[in-house]
């Protein structure tokens, strides 16, 4: 059984919610992407500035829309790098942003997947 | 009918995706309205006085005022909103500080979409909600909470040892009449106890003397 990176339980959950609404659900996991990659860049500016405060804010507000839409591999990322960020380690945190770029590409592949290219949000 | 409308709530949170989530969540179910949305803590207390929402969905981690800040301040406003506290992550000793705010549950985002609705529907019948489960006995659960957060080395407030003794029987829930029966005394000497019991530790009422007690460790170490 291949594991997924978007929680069955809460994508399904999700999905009857918005049964009436099948694209607002799309919709909604576009934002979550587009909202994650620029929180992604913000996240590489601010530990490029050695920024620690700012990398934990960043890193808590993706962490936080990605634990309520059930993409815990990257909450769980962005709590190590709330972690690192707060005792100052930005070589840890650098290392740690190499992943979770890799790990949103690969929860871009599994909903375009499920969802279609629509929820592949425009190129910034 | 009154029993048949349905719950209105107001979403505090900075982050729009997580607003939009819960929302449609809560849309799906006709037992709730979303009445407003608020971005950050000022925002929230602002829209709880316009809309009187009968819950609040509380995120802690929100920029200009922090949750926990609007929290406080709700409480010295007059409003029958029951607040549930949302977060990412909290620790045991931020728990019993929004219990002692006013906050009726605490729901954790990785749990949201799933236990929401039981949530607020716990909430809304005055139970409260922790660890995603409704609680019964608040008192044993911040009874429980105090001991994993600290050690309990005994003060005493200038309280005497039956005084104390009456403390420990207010934390677990027991009446004037169970405290009478149990010490062999007067219900009318058990709420003298109890004026002087308030008065030294400037406390108003059973609730606030329990939580000053865990708080406080008050209590007998094996109580």
């Amino acid at each position: 059984m291949r594991q997924t990176l978007v929680a069955a339980e809460v994508y399904d959950r999700l999905q009857r919610a918005m049964a009436s609404d099948p694209e607002g659900f799309c919709d909604l996991y576009r934002d979550y992407l587009s909202d994650a990659r620029l929180t992604l860049s913000q996240l590489y500016l601010a530990c490029h500035g050695r920024n620690s405060d700012e990398l934990r804010a960043k890193a808590h507000y993706l962490k936080s829309s990605s634990l309520v839409l059930g993409v815990s591999a990257i909450a769980d990322l962005c709590a190590d790098i709330e972690d690192c960020s707060a005792e100052i380690e930005f070589a840890a945190v650098s290392k740690k942003l190499g992943k979770l770029t890799q790990l949103l590409n690969r929860v871009q592949s599994e909903l375009e997947q499920k969802l279609g290219p629509r929820v592949v949000p425009a190129a910034a | 009918m009154a029993s048949s409308s349905p719950i209105r709530l107001l979403i505090a949170d900075d982050h729009p995706v997580v607003r939009v989530g819960l929302r449609n969540m809560l849309l799906s179910d006709d037992q709730f309205q979303v009445v407003a949305e608020a971005r950050d803590g000022a925002e929230a207390l602002v829209l709880v006085k316009k809309w009187q929402p009968e819950v609040l969905l509380l995120d802690l981690a929100m920029p200009n005022m922090p949750g926990m800040e609007a929290l406080r301040e709700l409480t010295s406003h007059e409003t029958q909103t029951r607040t549930i506290v949302l977060t990412a992550k909290i620790e045991k000793q931020q728990i019993l500080e929004a219990l002692q705010l006013g906050a009726r549950g605490v729901l954790l985002k990785d749990a949201a979409v799933e236990h929401l609705a039981a949530c607020i529907r716990a909430v809304m019948q005055g139970q409260y909600w922790l660890d995603g489960r409704p609680v019964q006995n608040l008192v044993q659960v911040l009874r429980e909470l105090t001991a994993q957060t600290a050690p309990p080395p005994r003060k005493t407030y200038g309280l005497t040892s039956r005084e104390l003794e009456v403390v420990t029987l207010i934390t677990e829930g027991c009446t004037n009449k169970d405290i009478a029966t149990q010490f062999g005394i007067s219900e009318e000497t058990v709420k003298r106890h109890l004026t002087n019991i308030f008065n030294k530790l400037g406390v108003g009422n059973r609730l606030e003397l329990a939580l000053f007690a865990l708080n406080h460790h008050l209590l007998p170490a094996t109580a």
